[in-house]
């Protein structure tokens, strides 16, 4: 389905810039899947930063 | 550089009836907030009997001080029942354990401010709450800190909400 501009998501910050459906999201998960995403974020620099080692 | 696995640390304290409280980023994902960290903070009880435990699951995590880190300087007893801070690194990435943060604050003090989760370990950990762990780091914030500050202050906001 084609989303006009009535119906297109938009992004909701707070008035400093944060993205609140980051928040929502993270609110959303247990405790556990909350550090899974953590931990796969870390593990994911982690592979970056050793497949660039040296540069 | 060893690869970073909290839920690893996390367990092999557990098994070893060190006891402790997740402070810091860890803590505030935990508790919902968007952020990244890379190390895990952690208060720990420096009642005698827990450091002797503590530094029995630390040769096990074959923990060393972050600074200098070609002398593999280990932590002692001595060390870990001051109030002061031990940046070190483990087999599973790096580990701050902290005597005590904010205004002097230990983990007897910070206990009736943590809750029980299951963090996925396989037993339950002590967590410092959200509000909490926001007045500790708005009295002591470091640049790294207030950066993330309206962050965690807007996830207790919408925790509220809900």
């Amino acid at each position: 389905m084609e989303l006009n501009e009535l119906t297109r998501p938009v992004a909701e910050y707070s008035e400093e810039g944060i993205d609140l459906t980051l928040i929502r999201w993270m609110l959303s998960l247990t405790p556990a899947e909350r550090l899974q995403v953590l931990q796969r974020f870390v593990n994911s620099v982690e592979e970056i930063r050793s497949l660039n080692a040296g540069d | 550089m060893p690869a970073t696995d909290f839920l690893a640390v996390i367990r092999v304290l557990g098994e070893h009836g060190v006891d402790f409280i997740v402070v810091g980023g860890v803590a505030a994902v935990l508790a919902g907030a968007p952020i990244s960290t890379f190390d895990l903070d952690l208060v720990h009880s420096r009642k005698v009997e827990n450091v002797q435990r503590l530094l029995e699951a630390l040769t096990s995590l074959d923990a060393y001080y972050r600074l200098q880190p070609e002398r593999r300087l280990r932590p002692a007893a001595s060390h870990l029942l001051s109030a002061d801070h031990q940046l070190l690194m483990t087999r599973y990435g790096p580990v701050d354990l902290l005597g005590a943060i904010g205004q002097s604050q230990g983990y007897e003090e910070l206990l009736e401010h943590a809750i029980e989760m299951e963090a996925g370990a396989g037993l339950p950990v002590r967590v410092l709450k959200l509000d909490k762990l926001i007045e500790v780091k708005s009295a002591t914030a470091g640049e790294k800190d207030l950066a993330a500050l309206p962050i965690l202050r807007k996830t207790l906001e919408e925790k509220g909400r809900r």
